[in-house]
C-alpha cells in the first residue's frame, strides 16, 4: 500500500520558488493498478519520484508497505528501493554497453545474489516479458517496444511489491504501447503487484483500475 | 559484480576509442618513464651486485688535510680625546681560519697504520682507483682501468663470480701475481669467456698475472668498483705502498655488523681524525677522513658537494620535485578526462541508484573501471620500458651503466600503478557518486 499525506514540493531557485505539489493526499491499496494524468508540469513526475524515493517532499508523510520511510537515510532509502519498488522510464534508460540479461540483473547486483542465481532469475524476468530469445542482443538492436519490455523485465526482477512506471507507452506507437500496457494488466493481475502508472494516454489510463488527475500541483479528481 | 564492471569497464573503453588512446599514451609513457628512472637509480643504488651489503657500509674515499691558523683581529671601539691625551677601547678577536687544505685519497700506509683495527667495523676493504694498465697478447695492446685491492675487498663487496675466486689474505701477503678481471675485460683480452680461462696467464705491465676469477660487470660505474682487473695491493708499486705521507691512491670501505652499525664506525673515524697527531714538520695541522654511507657517498660525489647531509638535500629535493610534477601532469589530465567521461553517463548512475546501488557501491565501480584502464596502460607502459631498456643496454647509451628490471622496481612499479589509479580515479568517482537521481534520469 502507498500513502501519502499532506505532500508538498517546492522547488526554489536563486528568486522565485515553484510549488511542484501542493498539500497533496493519495491512498493507494496494496494490488491497484492506478493511473495519474495531467497536463506537462503539473507535479506527475514530481509525484512518482516521491513515491520511488528518489525525490524528497519538502512537507508531508510517506509510507509505503507499511513503513513510514520520509525521514529515512540515504542508504536506507537504496536498500528499500532495491527490494520494495521497480522503475519503468518513458525513454527505458537501459546501458547500452551492457547485453540485455547484464541490463536485466542489475538490480540484482544490489544484492548478496550469486551470479548464477542471477542470471537464472533475469532469464525468468525476459521470459515473462516475452523476449527470452533477446537476452545476449544489445539494447540498440531491438525495437523501442522490446526496449521497453527489457525495461519492465528489469523492473520486476527483483520481485518489487509496487511498479512506478513514468509514462512507459509515451515513446511507443499505440501497438506497441498496447503490448506494453498488456504486460503490466498481466503482472498486475497475475502478481498482485501494485502499480502506479503517469500517463498522457486517456485510453491508456482507462483500462487501469483508478485515474487521479493532476492539475498544478492539486488533485482534481 | 566484478565481472559486470569488467565488461562495463572494457566496453567503455571501446566504444571511444580516442578518449582511450590518450588517456592510455598518458598513462603509459609516464610510467615507462618512471620505471625507467627507477631503474637508474637502482642501477646506481640499489642493493645489487656487489653492493648487497649497501645498508652495512661506510666508505672512506678521501682525506682532507688542512692547516689552521689563529687569526687576530684588533678592534678600536672609542677613541676619546681627554686633556690632550688619546684614550682608546679595544675588542680583541681570535678566530681559526683554515689558510690551506688538501683533499684526496689516502696512502696505504695511513689507512693500515690508522684505520683497520676500527673496533666498531667487521671488516675493512682497502682499493686504489684510478689507475691504468696496459695489457699484452699476441702483439695486441688492451689499456685496462686497474684496482690495487685487499683480501677483504672481496668480501665488503660480493661480486658476482663467473668462474674461479678472489685472491686471499695468503696472496696478498705472498704478493702473488693474480688477477680478477670482469666478464668485458675476459672477452676484450682472450676474445672469449668460459671456465677454461681460470689459470691462463695475462701479460699486464712488464708482470705476468695468473688468472684467478672472473666477475660478471656490476650494473653501475662507481668510484669503489669501477675497474676492469682487480690485483692484489701488495703487487702495487712498492714506492706508493712505503709512503708515509697522508695523501696516495687508496680508499677505503668499511663493514658495520648492523645498518645501525654504521653511526659508530662513523663516530670513531671522526675521533681518529680529531686525535691524529702530525709529524711535526708537517704543512698541516687538521685531518678529516671522510665517512659516509654509500647512498651519501653517491650524493657526494654526484653533487660534488663534501658535507652528506646537504649533498643529499641538493640531490634529492630538486629531483623528487620534478618526479612528482612529471607525474602530477597526466594525473591531472586524467582526472579531467575522467570527470567529462563519467559526466556523460549519469543516466546509467541514475538508473543504478534508483534500482538500489549506494554512492559507495557507484565509487567503486567508476575506481575500478579506472584501475581497468590504468593497468593496461601500466602493461603497455611496463612492456615499453623492457624494450627502451635493452634498447639502451644494447647499444651502451648511458656508458657502462645499464639498467635492469629487479624484483624491486617491477613491485615499485605496480604500487605507482595501483596510486596512480586509485587517484586519478578517485575525485570523478566520488562526485559521481553522489549525482541526483531524479536529476540525472530527467537529463
Amino acid at each position: 500500500m502507498i500513502q501519502l499525506s499532506n505532500i508538498s514540493k517546492s522547488y526554489r531557485t536563486d528568486t522565485i520558488e515553484t510549488l511542484a505539489l501542493q498539500h497533496l493526499n493519495l491512498t493507494v491499496p496494496a494490488g491497484e493498478f492506478l493511473s495519474i494524468m495531467g497536463p506537462s508540469g503539473c507535479g506527475k513526475s514530481t509525484l512518482l519520484n516521491i513515491m520511488g524515493l528518489i525525490d524528497e517532499p519538502s512537507e508531508g508523510q510517506v509510507v509505503l508497505a507499511g513503513q513510514e520511510v520520509t525521514h529515512y537515510n540515504g542508504r536506507r532509502m537504496a536498500r528499500f528501493r532495491n527490494e520494495q519498488l521497480g522503475f519503468i522510464f518513458q525513454s527505458f534508460h537501459l546501458i547500452n554497453d551492457l547485453s540485455v540479461v547484464d541490463n536485466v540483473e542489475l538490480p540484482l547486483l544490489y544484492r548478496k545474489v550469486g551470479s548464477k542465481e542471477r542470471k537464472r532469475r533475469s532469464l525468468d524476468a525476459l521470459e515473462h516479458v516475452g523476449l527470452s530469445n533477446r537476452a545476449y542482443h544489445f539494447p540498440n538492436q531491438l525495437s523501442g517496444g522490446q526496449k521497453q519490455r527489457v525495461a519492465i523485465a528489469r523492473a520486476i526482477v527483483g520481485r518489487p511489491n509496487i511498479l512506478l512506471a513514468d509514462e512507459p507507452t509515451g515513446n511507443l506507437d499505440s501497438h506497441m504501447g498496447d503490448e506494453i500496457m498488456q504486460i503490466l494488466l498481466r503482472l498486475n493481475q497475475d502478481l498482485g503487484t501494485t502499480i502506479v502508472m503517469v500517463t498522457h494516454d486517456e485510453r491508456m489510463a482507462r483500462k487501469t483500475h483508478r485515474l487521479v488527475r493532476l492539475s498544478d500541483g492539486e488533485r482534481v479528481s | 559484480m566484478l565481472h559486470n564492471y569488467l565488461t562495463l569497464a572494457l566496453k567503455v573503453l571501446r566504444r571511444k576509442p580516442f578518449y582511450t588512446f590518450i588517456s592510455l599514451f598518458g598513462i603509459s609513457f609516464t610510467l615507462m618513464i618512471l620505471m625507467v628512472l627507477t631503474s637508474l637509480f637502482d642501477a646506481g643504488l640499489g642493493k645489487n651486485q656487489p653492493l648487497t651489503k649497501r645498508d652495512y657500509l661506510v666508505v672512506s674515499p678521501y682525506a682532507e688535510r688542512s692547516r689552521t691558523e689563529p687569526d687576530t683581529m684588533l678592534v678600536i671601539d672609542t677613541l676619546t680625546l681627554a686633556g690632550g691625551e688619546v684614550r682608546y677601547d679595544t675588542t680583541e678577536e681570535i678566530a681559526q681560519n683554515v689558510v690551506s687544505n688538501s683533499i684526496g685519497p689516502m696512502s696505504y700506509r695511513f689507512i693500515m697504520d690508522n684505520l683497520v683495527d676500527l673496533e666498531s667495523a667487521e671488516r675493512v676493504a682497502i682499493y686504489s682507483d684510478g689507475d691504468f694498465t696496459d695489457g699484452f697478447i699476441d702483439g695486441r695492446k688492451f689499456t685496462f682501468s686497474s684496482y690495487y685491492t685487499n683480501a677483504d675487498y672481496w668480501r665488503v663487496l660480493d661480486f658476482d663470480f663467473l668462474y674461479g675466486a678472489p685472491f686471499n689474505e695468503a696472496d696478498i701477503e705472498a704478493a702473488a701475481q693474480k688477477v680478477v678481471l670482469t666478464d668485458k675485460a675476459a672477452r676484450i683480452y682472450f676474445g672469449e669467456l668460459g671456465p677454461d680461462l681460470i689459470g691462463r696467464e695475462m701479460a699486464l705491465g712488464r708482470r705476468t698475472f695468473t688468472v684467478a676469477g672472473i666477475v660478471s660487470r656490476p650494473l653501475a660505474d662507481s668510484p669503489m668498483f669501477g675497474g676492469d682487473i682487480y690485483l692484489p695491493v701488495t703487487t702495487a708499486d712498492a714506492r706508493a705502498l712505503a709512503s708515509n705521507e697522508i695523501d696516495g691512491g687508496f680508499s677505503a670501505i668499511f663493514e658495520a655488523t648492523s645498518p645501525r652499525g654504521r653511526q659508530a664506525i662513523k663516530d670513531e673515524i671522526e675521533f681518529i681524525s680529531q686525535n691524529f697527531q702530525f709529524p711535526p714538520e708537517s704543512d698541516y695541522n687538521g685531518l678529516r677522513v671522510s665517512s659516509a654511507t654509500v647512498i651519501e657517498g653517491y650524493a657526494m660525489a654526484t653533487v660534488q658537494e663534501q658535507d652528506p647531509q646537504k649533498a643529499l638535500r641538493v640531490l634529492f629535493i630538486p629531483l623528487s620535485i620534478l618526479v612528482l610534477l612529471f607525474v602530477a601532469l597526466p594525473l591531472i589530465n586524467l582526472i579531467n578526462l575522467n570527470v567529462s567521461r563519467v559526466f556523460e553517463r549519469r543516466s546509467e548512475i541514475g538508473v543504478r541508484k534508483a534500482f538500489g546501488a549506494e554512492p559507495r557501491d557507484i565509487l567503486y565501480q567508476f575506481i575500478f573501471e579506472n584501475l581497468v584502464i590504468t593497468v593496461i596502460g601500466g602493461a603497455i607502459g611496463l612492456l615499453l620500458a623492457i624494450l627502451l631498456i635493452s634498447y639502451v643496454n644494447a647499444n651502451d647509451l648511458l656508458g657502462i651503466t645499464r639498467l635492469s628490471l629487479s624484483y624491486q622496481v617491477v613491485f615499485y612499479y605496480l604500487l605507482v600503478i595501483l596510486l596512480f589509479g586509485l587517484l586519478s580515479g578517485l575525485l570523478p568517482a566520488y562526485r559521481v557518486s553522489r549525482t541526483n537521481v531524479a536529476a540525472a534520469l530527467r537529463g
